[in-house]
């Protein structure tokens, strides 16, 4: 017998009223910072990806679109010869649920900063960082946490080790959970082990704000990540004065979710009393070049559908629930 | 869609003990300390059951069930068997290995089969609750296997021709002992392991470290 789930959601008025005025608010936030709305089919072609849905149209498998980034990606490297600098994005993406609780159909609004010049790099984290500050009072949302983090800070010591890649993923897997156990044993008789197991270490310490980057002296990759480390030193520095009130701004050095993705620093907000993450993002400039272009990319997305849920749960923890769908 | 972890959030940190034998030798490292449970309402059908910490209330779960409480973020602490953990897929946090409640994870069979009979079975049959554990073990050592999912009683599986052998927890050997089996193989060790909610620990860490710190205290004292 079919079962309902919530996999696939409907919203009720003050659902829909919902979703439709929070995607208008970010997208004029984006817009007002120079981004322009692209929208993707939301066919793709390319049904290869584990997690996508598909389905055939006549002899053609394809799949729904699954992420954003990728699609747009897809088509902004066939059609561009030089990238548009700022894009944004807002609809539905479909992704198998990981857990029992997650939609399958989630609603997304999210930005991406193209660029061909290595050297601007700095300066447009910077700016993806300070537009993600703002999201939370766009949504009335009373607090909020911005943890910053960077997905070099494992990949650099892993690569350099030359870890084959079985053994990447399974110490990557044990970070994931904050197991330091588990990576010890992962590490097993590796040569590398009594080396990494002490990085590991000192990223899973929990010192925080600017400070919190002098538990990488205590890494024996402290040389070899100088530049993420002055990366993420400036960036920090960088947004302290912007800090809107309500939200605050951590360090999290042992942020490792997307490591196969992400190349850089990355971004996550949470907010207390908040059960999921709600938005996500970092640098990715792996994924371009993958696609035949030397460009550099970084961007978020804010996942409305937890947000969505969050409101519905704890309408305390936003300014205006109640009044905005009178 | 409704998160189940809503209506909770506002007060007392809530904690998953297990239920069991793990569960048992929890609480009786817990006594007499802070977070030791309030004996009446541990008696009674209560289903939050106030510590001596008022800000600290503890769940008690099956230990199946107890990482999905946990990394729905209900409870936002757990304390959990590795071998629980190691067959499912949730996404939570593992933040300390508690070194109690050890176990030796292991295939077992008659007295005097060896592992290298059993490799020489053209359809080996192994009955076991560790479904995803034998698997992997099988994997690494390159060998097929049938596999008889069972949740208690694992060891009348051999006896009565439902397995060859079987793979399942070991703490003295008695069990084994007394139904004519013995350890042919260990394939790992489980123990106690402290979990958390991921967005819980990291959306409010203030909350939850110092509760850590003194569980993590508490409970590695041999």
């Amino acid at each position: 017998m079919a079962t309902h789930t919530p996999h696939f959601p409907d919203l009720l008025f003050s659902g829909a009223a919902r979703l439709r005025r929070w995607e208008g608010l970010l997208m004029a936030l984006l817009a007002d910072a120079g981004y322009q709305e692209l929208r993707s089919s939301l066919v793709m072609r390319e049904p290869h990806e584990k997690a996508s849905l598909r389905f055939f149209d006549g002899d053609h498998l394809l799949a729904l679109r699954w992420d954003y980034t990728t699609a747009l990606a897809r088509m902004l490297a066939k059609r561009f010869a030089e990238p548009p600098p700022r894009v944004s994005y807002a609809g539905a993406v479909f992704r198998r649920a990981n857990q029992p609780w997650e939609p399958v159909e989630r609603f997304e609004v999210g930005c991406e900063r193209i660029h061909t010049d290595k050297a601007i790099r700095d300066e447009a984290d910077v700016e993806l960082a300070r537009l993600l500050m703002a999201v939370p009072a766009t949504l009335g949302l009373r607090a909020a946490i911005l943890q910053i983090g960077s997905a070099a800070l494992l990949r650099r010591p892993m690569e350099q080790e030359q870890l084959p890649k079985a053994l990447a993923d399974a110490v990557t897997r044990a970070l994931l959970r904050r197991a330091p156990h588990r990576v010890k044993e992962a590490l097993g008789g590796h040569p590398a082990s009594p080396r990494l197991f002490a990085h590991v270490e000192a990223l899973l310490s929990e010192s925080d704000g600017i400070g919190g980057l002098q538990a990488l002296d205590r890494s024996p990759y402290a040389g070899l990540l100088e530049d993420e480390r002055e990366h993420l030193r400036k960036t920090l520095e960088a947004l302290s004065p912007f800090v809107p009130e309500g939200l605050r701004l951590r360090l999290d050095l042992a942020d490792v979710q997307g490591l196969d993705f992400y190349t850089g620093p990355t971004l996550r907000l949470y907010a207390p009393g908040a059960q999921q993450e709600l938005a996500a993002g970092g640098r990715y400039d792996g994924l371009y070049p993958e696609l035949g272009k030397p460009w550099f990319a970084a961007g978020f997305c804010v996942r409305l559908s937890p947000l969505l849920d969050l409101a519905e749960t704890r309408p305390d923890l936003f300014d205006s629930i109640g009044a905005e769908v009178q | 869609m409704t998160h189940p972890a809503g209506p909770f959030n506002h007060e007392a940190i809530l904690v998953a003990f297990p239920k069991g034998r793990l569960g048992d030798e929890l609480l009786s490292r817990l006594a007499g300390t802070s977070l030791a449970l309030d004996e009446a309402a541990l008696n009674s059908r209560v289903l939050r059951i106030p510590t001596a910490r008022p800000d600290v209330q503890v769940l008690l779960l099956k230990g199946a069930d107890l990482p999905r409480y946990v990394a729905a973020g209900v409870a936002s602490l757990g304390i959990v068997g590795s071998d629980t953990l190691d067959e499912m897929d949730v996404d939570l946090l593992e933040l300390a290995d508690l070194k109690f409640g050890s176990c030796r994870l292991s295939l077992c069979g008659a007295k005097g089969l060896t592992i290298e009979a059993l490799k020489q079975k053209p359809h080996l049959r192994l009955a076991t609750k560790f479904l995803k554990a034998t698997a992997d073990w099988l994997k690494r050592e390159g060998l097929t296997a049938e596999l008889v999912p069972l949740q208690s009683s694992v060891e009348l599986a051999p006896i009565l021709g439902l397995a060859d052998a079987i793979v399942d927890l070991v703490q003295t050997g008695e069990t084994l002992k007394a139904h004519g089996l013995s350890e042919i193989k260990v394939l790992g060790t489980t123990s106690a392991r402290l979990v958390a909610a991921r967005v819980a620990y990291l959306a409010d860490p203030e909350r939850l470290r110092p509760l850590i710190s003194e569980i993590i205290g508490l409970l590695s004292k041999e």
